[in-house]
């Protein structure tokens, strides 16, 4: 009887995790992996400044070498490296959720100085890299109801504010360059969190992933400052 | 109170003409407003009518009937509900489009539109199927399905997108393009999307399936673009292509389809997939031929097979480096005509390699001439021959070729001695088209053969015959011509082996590439023409008209009316016979002529065959003539013969008055005149009678005497039958019946009834005064003329005669009476025969008188006229009456003193003398 009992519960145990792997989220892709790897894409393909940082500069004639000088991320705008790789994954969904809804009202800033296809472009990237983290995070919470999404913790190390006005229109210029090219260099290295997420799920093949994920899994639903601002289904003006 | 909405005359289509929105009350309404209706379901619609207009038109549900369109909607589909409202029920609709109204019959009589609804039917959507989409790189994606059957109805397409945090604006389908839409957003790779379409219309909505997926999955990128193609040195056989491509490869994996084809090709060359199946921005083809232009091209996609091929690149090209030329020149040489002696003057040919054995540009030529056993000859040659005086021995000639990058293999000919004699032919040489290139056969001797050397040149009246070549290896026995060559030419081709010790000998045979009819036809001719059949000769046609082989000539020849008939003559033949002809027929014949691809027709003859054979008119013609002659000999034989027959009629003698003896004609000396008469007629049958009456009248010249005479002998010549003769013969033939026959005797022997007429000639002859009155005697049973009867006419007559002297002339022709005659000439020329041998001495004396009347003959002529003109009755005078009777006695006496058969001509008349009777 014991040992039935022992079969039963292992066997009721194996079946979870395959379920909550599997579970289907909605409109969200139900594979962890695939969808690990659309985020590392999406990162890979967000931190190339050719589909934001270079069109600001060509447009605005930021393209000198002294002025480009001038063109640097300030410091506390976007999360550091060795503080993504500090935060629980749950965190750093949730540090990127965040991350993510200041860089759509910064763009939002930003429409008229950007060409009207990057902008727009760079805008729904930012968008459906905020609807993959929802998935992401509904996927490690195991349920696809947002419903039941709890509360967004802000994430650890600083949070990234929006840039303050400047005091001239050169310098809002370096600041949104600066600021544009903080936010390629926060995307390269997001994505560089999220391949170390496949590494070192790689590693720990032996333990539930599920269970991990699920564990430091928190409630994610993106950009909610954003989704406040905007009408679902309308990009933010 | 409510408007009445007339309509009667209107448009019943026109809805407006029914009501016009608020202001216009309308009468009645029908129920459903909605009109679409779906196919063969049954519809059903209620008219129910106003209280108001009830009471003002007097009209009951009853009186409501309906249209659809101007048609009314048969009875049997009404009922009537109540007093108000009527239905009309329509089952299993059909596809329609029309105006249903609502009417009512005004006082029993006036038909009023007071209410209408447009009907539509159709179907509702079905299930939209096949949904797929597609993003073109740098492009917003576009979806398509297939909607399913036609609905008849207006319907929406809208194709729904969503993620999972939110919705995307409908994309609405255009209606031109229902099957298909293009989002208005940027794809955003690596999330997922969810679509669906949505078709709608008025009888429904309904849902395709829900697709989800990642837009990156759908993609077609943009296609790569070259940036090089270059080639080794170190290698001659590869060359590396370069290119860019979409900056995709920077997040997911591409793999690369690459085609190349050498310049000159239609077909193209894969390169493995498995070798480009991971990203990369270059690649080296390997295994290419040297010194060769190659095109490339590329294409990409996911390196997991999802999303759509790029489309092809453009095409770019390089060339692989030289290498050695890969084989040794064809080489062969050409003994032209040398005038030295003990020398030849030699021309060596090679071809030059193709671009696939040059492997790179032929820089020059080496040529090296050995003669036995003494030192080579070099030369380097830019051109493809050379032309050497050789002696007359046996030389060994060596040909390489040079690139850039070395030296071919040499190519080895031996030239023989002059006094070489060829031999060791190939055999069975053939040569034939197929696929449009000539090919040629043969069968190999027996002897080892290096190669074989095909030389050809185009046969050509007009031009010398320039021989093109081509040299094929010792194993070949069957090749096809590399030449320019063009159809409807003919070419000679010539196969000459070649040994190790030189040439063997050569064969020969003709060939077209492609032939076709002859540019005309041959020109046909006669070569001779008979009464049945004809033989046609022609040319053969010359070389450059002919456009393939002669196969063989057709004729054809026909009449004007005549079907067409044809002949086919072997192509070897320039003439033929064409028989069973009709004569005299005009032909037209025309030849064509006849090659394995058809036939010209020359230009048309036309001949017409004689209507007699060659020597058939002599055949008749000289059987004629000879028997004609015959004939004539025969006849002048038998006249011969017969000559004193013949002369007694045509040629009787007429004798001299001048020499008659009227003494001796006298009644008591008839015995010798009689005797005579009685040896030549024996028989007693007395049967000419010939009268000559000569005037004596001094006035008439001498010549108009002869003319009379010569008168009387042509009439009575050229007219038998009819009233002419010598001195009025014809009027004393009247009394033919008792001259000439035996029953003329015996008409003669009864005359005792009949009127015996005489003459007496008073005037001389020839101018001579006849010593006596002259006395003719005649007898006649014809009655006396009116001027014997009548004395007093006729004395008129002699006054007449007296003024002009027409008269005397008329005097021999008194007996020229009405009554007709049948032969008087017989009776004529009997008598003269009769005058003639009664005395030789008036024959002679008529001779000249005929000699005379000769010369004077029109004269002659005239008076025959003037006789015909003038009445015998007229022209007798009084004198002549009187001769009339004297001779008329005579006759008489003769006749019954003699007792001899009756005769009017036993008369002898000598000069100046007179015989009565």
């Amino acid at each position: 009887m014991r040992a039935q009992r022992m079969q039963r519960t292992l066997l009721s145990l194996v079946l979870r995790l395959l379920l909550l792997c599997t579970v289907a989220t909605g409109k969200c892709s139900g594979k962890y992996h695939e969808l690990l790897l659309q985020l590392q894409r999406q990162a890979d393909l967000m931190q190339d400044p050719s589909t934001l940082l270079d069109p600001y500069i060509h447009l605005q004639g930021l393209h000198s070498p002294v002025l480009q000088e001038h063109c640097r991320e300030r410091p506390g705008d976007f999360p550091s490296e060795d503080a993504l790789w500090r935060l629980s994954r749950q965190d750093f969904l949730q540090t990127l959720n965040t991350t993510l809804g200041l860089i759509l009202r910064m763009l939002s800033a930003l429409q008229q100085d950007l060409p009207e296809a990057a902008h727009q472009q760079a805008e729904m990237n930012v968008r459906g890299f905020g609807n993959n983290i929802h998935c992401m995070a509904q996927l490690l919470r195991g349920s696809s109801d947002p419903k039941a999404a709890e509360p967004t913790q802000p994430g650890p190390g600083p949070t990234p504010l929006p840039p303050t006005p400047p005091s001239s229109t050169f310098q809002r210029k370096l600041r949104n360059c600066g600021f544009l090219r903080g936010y390629h260099r926060f995307m390269r290295t997001a994505g560089q969190v999220l391949r170390g997420w496949g590494e070192r799920q790689g590693r720990s093949r032996r333990h539930s992933p599920c269970r991990a994920l699920k564990r430091g899994a928190r409630r994610t639903r993106p950009f909610p400052e954003i989704r406040r601002l905007a009408p679902r289904g309308q990009p933010p003006r | 109170m409510p408007t009445l909405i007339v309509c009667e005359d209107a448009n019943p289509n026109s809805p407006d003409c029914i009501y016009t929105g608020e202001l216009i009350v309308p009468c009645a309404h029908i129920h459903p407003e909605s009109s679409v209706v779906q196919l063969g379901s049954n519809f059903t619609a209620v008219c129910v009518l106003k209280e108001k207009c009830m009471d003002d038109y007097h009209v009951t549900a009853n009186d409501i009937f309906w249209k659809t369109g101007r048609v009314p909607v048969p009875y049997e589909q009404y009922s009537v509900i109540n007093r108000t409202a009527s239905s009309v029920t329509f089952p299993n609709i059909t596809l329609i489009n029309a105006l249903l109204t609502c009417n009512i019959r005004m006082f029993g009589q006036i038909n009023r539109s007071v209410y209408g609804i447009r009907i539509i039917s159709g179907l509702p959507p079905e299930k939209p199927k096949n949904l797929s989409c597609i993003v073109n790189e740098g492009k917003k994606m576009m979806c398509q399905w297939d909607p399913g059957r036609e609905t008849y109805l207006e319907t929406n397409y809208t194709l729904k997108s969503e993620w999972a945090t939110e919705k995307f604006d409908d994309c609405k389908a255009k209606r031109d393009t229902p099957t298909s839409c293009t989002v208005d957003y940027p794809p955003v790779y690596f999330v997922n999307i969810e679509v669906w379409v949505e078709a709608e219309n008025a009888l429904g909505k309904v849902t395709s399936d829900h697709i989800n997926f990642d837009p990156v999955d759908k993609v077609k990128l943009n296609p790569p673009h070259i940036l090089s193609v270059n080639s080794s040195k170190e290698l001659s056989s590869i060359l590396k292509l370069t290119w860019t491509d979409s900056r995709f490869k920077s997040f997911i994996t591409l793999k690369y389809d690459i085609q190349y084809r050498t310049k000159d090709a239609s077909t193209w060359n894969q390169v493995p997939p498995e070798d480009t199946s991971s990203t990369r921005s270059s690649f080296t083809v390997q295994d290419l031929k040297p010194f060769t232009e190659y095109v490339f091209r590329i294409r990409c996609m996911k390196e997991d097979g999802k999303g759509y091929w790029s489309d092809w690149s453009e095409e770019a090209s390089g060339i692989t480096y030289e290498d050695r030329p890969s084989k040794a020149p064809n080489f062969w040489y050409k003994i032209e005509p040398s005038h030295a002696h003990g020398t030849r003057s030699i021309q060596l040919k090679w071809k030059t390699l193709p671009p696939f054995e040059a492997n790179g540009k032929i820089l020059d030529y080496e040529v090296t001439l050995t003669k036995w056993k003494s030192h080579s000859q070099n030369y380097t040659v830019k051109d493809t021959k050379l032309t050497v005086n050789l002696t007359n021995d046996r030389y060994v000639a060596t040909l390489t070729a040079r690139n850039l990058v070395g030296k071919s293999d040499a190519s080895v000919l031996t030239i023989p001695a002059w006094d070489f004699q060829a031999t060791h032919p190939i055999t069975d040489l053939k040569a034939f088209p197929k696929d449009n290139v000539l090919w040629v056969e043969w069968t190999a001797p027996n002897e080892s053969v290096n190669r074989y050397i095909l030389e050809w040149c185009v046969l050509s009246d007009k031009s010398p015959c320039i021989p093109d070549w081509q040299q094929e290896d010792g194993t070949v026995h069957r090749t096809y011509l590399r030449g320019n060559l063009v159809e409807s030419k003919c070419y000679l081709i010539t196969v000459t082996p070649v040994y190790d010790d030189g040439p063997g000998s050569p064969k020969h045979i003709k060939a077209y590439l492609k032939q076709a009819a002859p540019s005309r036809g041959p020109t046909v001719r006669t070569k001779k023409v008979g009464k049945n059949e004809a033989v046609l000769e022609w040319d053969h046609l010359p070389i450059d008209v002919q456009n393939g082989f002669i196969r063989n000539y057709t004729i054809f020849y026909r009449t004007v009316i005549g079907n067409e008939i044809a002949v086919n003559v072997d192509s070897s033949h320039t003439e033929y016979t064409l028989s069973s002809l009709t004569s005299d027929t005009l032909y037209m014949v025309r030849m064509a002529a006849y090659t394995d691809e058809g036939g010209k027709d020359g230009p048309e003859f036309t001949f017409t065959t004689p209507k007699f054979a060659q020597g058939e008119i002599e055949a008749i013609v000289v059987p004629v003539c000879l028997a004609f002659l015959l004939t004539t000999l025969l006849g002048v034989l038998f006249c011969f013969n017969k000559r004193d027959l013949i002369k007694k009629h045509i040629w009787p003698n007429v004798p001299d008055p001048s020499k008659s003896h009227i003494a001796q004609w006298s009644p008591h000396t008839p015995p010798r005149h009689f005797n005579s008469k009685d040896q030549m007629y024996p028989d007693g049958n007395f049967t000419d009678v010939s009268v000559v009456e000569i005037e004596a009248n001094d006035k008439k010249p001498f010549p108009e005497d002869l003319k009379s005479l010569d008168l009387f002998k042509k009439e009575k010549v050229n007219t038998e039958g009819h009233s002419s003769g010598i001195g009025g013969s014809s009027c004393m033939s009247s009394s033919r019946p008792s001259i000439s026959s035996s029953d003329e005797n015996e008409s003669a022997q009864n005359t005792s009834s009949t009127v015996q007429y005489s003459t007496v000639v008073h005037s001389g002859y020839r101018h001579q005064v006849p010593s006596v009155q002259v006395f003719s005697r005649s007898e006649s049973t014809q009655p006396l003329l009116d001027s014997e009867e009548r004395p007093e006419d006729l004395q008129l007559v002699d006054n007449v005669d007296g003024s002009d002297g027409i008269l005397p002339r008329q005097r021999y022709f008194k007996q020229n009476c009405s009554q007709h005659e049948t032969s008087p000439d017989i009776s004529h020329f009997e008598r003269s025969q009769q005058v003639s041998s009664v005395n030789e001495e008036d024959f002679v004396r008529l001779k000249q008188q005929q000699i005379s009347d000769h010369i004077s003959q029109p004269y002659g002529s005239g008076k025959m006229k003037m006789f015909q003109e003038v009445p015998a009755v007229d022209a007798f005078g009084p004198g002549i009456e009187g001769q009339v009777e004297r001779f008329e006695t005579v006759g008489m006496e003769d006749a019954v003193d003699e007792g001899m058969p009756k005769s009017y001509l036993p008369q002898t008349v000598r000069r100046g003398g007179y015989m009565p009777q």
